[in-house]
């Protein structure tokens, strides 16, 4: 059963994991496709302006070969500057274009646009240059100027078809990554739902079940609680504050319980540990106290009977308990009390608070007699029972208030019981922060004057 | 022996059939040569062979071809005699052209018999 929590616990950190993996996974993906995409479209962009130059390119060395049958036709020198014009902007764009391809590493473009450029030159040279030179004599040169014009189409049209390729290449190769992308983002989205309503369901079973814990917990602390009832002429104030946290129950416990019309049991202990095993352990103390203090009415013997009783039902030799039992007659306002090992009893009285001695050893380590003690209270005195709660609350220095501070502290507290109860508690809070380290329970009992007397 | 006579005979038109079949200019045709290319002017080759080796030759065995090629002007007239169909192949064609035997009639080179690409002519209406 106590597997269960942290079992609960890792399998929701891994399915959180899971998702943030996931999230993580499709995370990179998306920025790896963004990358590979946009890789692609500056080598696609690059293409295509080479594609666009080789059209410019082709359109200046037809340019070229018309300025040259202009002359020849004309004579005028018109066309001579605008062929020396077409040469010049297609020896640019020529280095444009091969600066392109070698930066895109394709090669085999390249080496046809060099071959494109080797025929431009020799047609220069070989019909060009003598065209310029004698344009009358045009006829032999004819079959020369086809040939050129042949092979620089044929190879104009290679380049043509490898960039188009290459294009073409680069469209299928982008939408394959946008096709891989799209199908790894639907199948991590899926998988991302899938974990998500998976982590849901777990997680409300989860709830479910801690909902039933709290429920069963609920119920224990009710039968577990320590409580106090109502007096005759007196008022009773108590608190119980758990080490626990979401507990209202813990090692410690009080008990106001009559015994009679004027007669009631008044019980504190401090049983070593805390937590929820020590709290079923101060419910079993609670009812065999009572049950004892029924038969016995002297609270010496009502510790030594529990004293045997306890050794025997817990058989736990480092367990004990401290108990102060006292048995009040409201009536008569006395006090008959004893005190096994616990020393956080104090009497407040007019005369200033006073610490109730101890009258025998802890429960649960020997067999020791034990002894009561008889007070006459007055009206106005407070019977102020405490756990070590109150005097090992430490300061952010890491010092016990001691029973001395505790002295101090019941001294200056309001006149009712519940009033000093509060501000004891208070005190608690404010000096040990918001986490209280250990159990702490707190008993406070004011005897009233007659015309106080309810 | 009488058999066999016929039935070659009977194959024959079928055959020539289909090696006519894929030919868009016929025997008789009357057309103009003109070149799509840069250079409008077109070749005139004296031999089919060399007019397919000349579209498959490299730039240099093409220019030692070039004594074999007559250099006719666009816009000149011939009659076809003769066509193979997809008999010249290159690398720039989408399919193999046709080789097609002209006479020239116009033109200083009228009544030459050469082999020319059929990408280069285009058949005039019958008169």
């Amino acid at each position: 059963m106590k597997e269960a929590p942290l079992a609960n616990v890792t399998g929701t950190l891994l399915m959180t994991a899971f998702l943030a993996v996931t999230l993580l996974f499709v995370m990179q993906g998306t920025f790896e496709t963004r990358a590979e995409l946009a890789n692609t479209f500056v080598h696609q962009a690059q293409v295509q302006k080479a594609q666009l130059d080789l059209e410019e390119l082709l359109r200046l060395q037809i340019d070229e070969e018309n300025s040259l049958r202009g002359y020849s036709l004309t004579r005028d020198p018109f066309y001579v500057a605008q062929y020396r014009q077409a040469a010049a902007g297609y020896d640019a764009k020529e280095s444009e274009i091969s600066v392109i391809l070698e930066g895109q590493h394709l090669t085999a473009p390249a080496e046809m646009l060099g071959t494109y450029e080797r025929l431009q030159t020799a047609w220069r040279d070989q019909v060009a240059s003598p065209w310029l030179r004698r344009p009358g004599e045009l006829l032999e040169l004819d079959k020369t100027n086809k040939l050129f014009s042949d092979y620089e189409s044929r190879t104009g049209y290679a380049i043509r078809q490898a960039l188009a390729g290459t294009d073409a290449a680069l469209v299928r190769s982008t939408q394959i990554q946008l096709d891989r992308a799209s199908y790894a983002r639907a199948f991590w989205v899926v998988a991302f739902g899938f974990l998500a309503i998976l982590l849901n369901i777990y997680r409300s079973r989860l709830n479910r079940e801690l909902e039933e814990e709290r429920t069963i917990t609920d119920i224990l602390q009710q039968a577990f609680r320590s409580e106090s009832v109502p007096l005759p002429h007196c008022e009773v104030g108590s608190a119980y504050l758990s080490a626990t946290t979401h507990l209202a129950v813990g090692g410690d416990i009080f008990d106001v319980y009559r015994l009679s019309d004027n007669r009631a049991l008044v019980l504190i202990a401090d049983i070593s540990g805390k937590g929820v095993d020590a709290a079923v352990l101060t419910a079993f103390i609670r009812f065999m106290i009572r049950a004892i203090a029924v038969r016995h009415s002297e609270p010496a013997a009502i510790l030594a009977e529990f004293n045997v009783a306890f050794s025997k039902a817990v058989g736990n030799p480092y367990l004990f308990v401290s108990m102060f039992v006292g048995v009040l007659d409201t009536a008569t306002r006395r006090l008959e009390y004893a005190s096994a090992g616990h020393d956080c009893a104090y009497l407040r009285r007019r005369d200033g608070v006073h610490q109730l001695s101890v009258t025998g050893p802890v429960l649960g380590v020997m067999e020791e007699p034990y002894y009561s003690k008889t007070i006459d209270l007055d009206p106005g005195d407070t019977l102020v029972l405490t756990t070590d709660g109150l005097t090992e609350v430490r300061n952010r220095a890491g010092k016990p208030l001691l029973g001395r501070g505790a002295i101090e502290l019941i001294a200056r507290a309001g006149p009712h019981a519940q009033q000093l109860v509060d501000e004891l508690v208070a005190k608690v809070r404010a000096r040990g922060g918001k986490r209280i380290r250990d159990d702490l329970a707190i008993l406070a009992i004011r005897m009233l004057d007659g015309e106080s007397r309810g | 022996m009488v058999r066999v006579a016929a039935v070659l005979l009977l194959l024959l038109p079928a055959l020539l059939g289909t090696a006519l079949a894929d030919c868009k200019i016929h025997r008789g045709d009357r057309v103009v040569l003109y070149s799509t290319t840069d250079d409008p002017s077109v070749l005139l080759w004296d031999s089919r062979a060399r007019l397919r080796e000349y579209y498959a030759a490299s730039f240099d065995e093409a220019h030692a071809m070039l004594p074999h090629a007559t250099l006719v002007a666009p816009g000149t007239h011939a009659t076809v005699t003769s066509c193979t169909s997809n008999y010249v192949d290159s690398p720039i064609f989408e399919r193999p052209a046709d080789a097609i035997a002209v006479v020239t009639t116009s033109g200083p080179q009228r009544g030459l018999l050469r082999w020319v690409l059929g990408s280069d002519v285009r058949r005039l209406p019958n008169p």
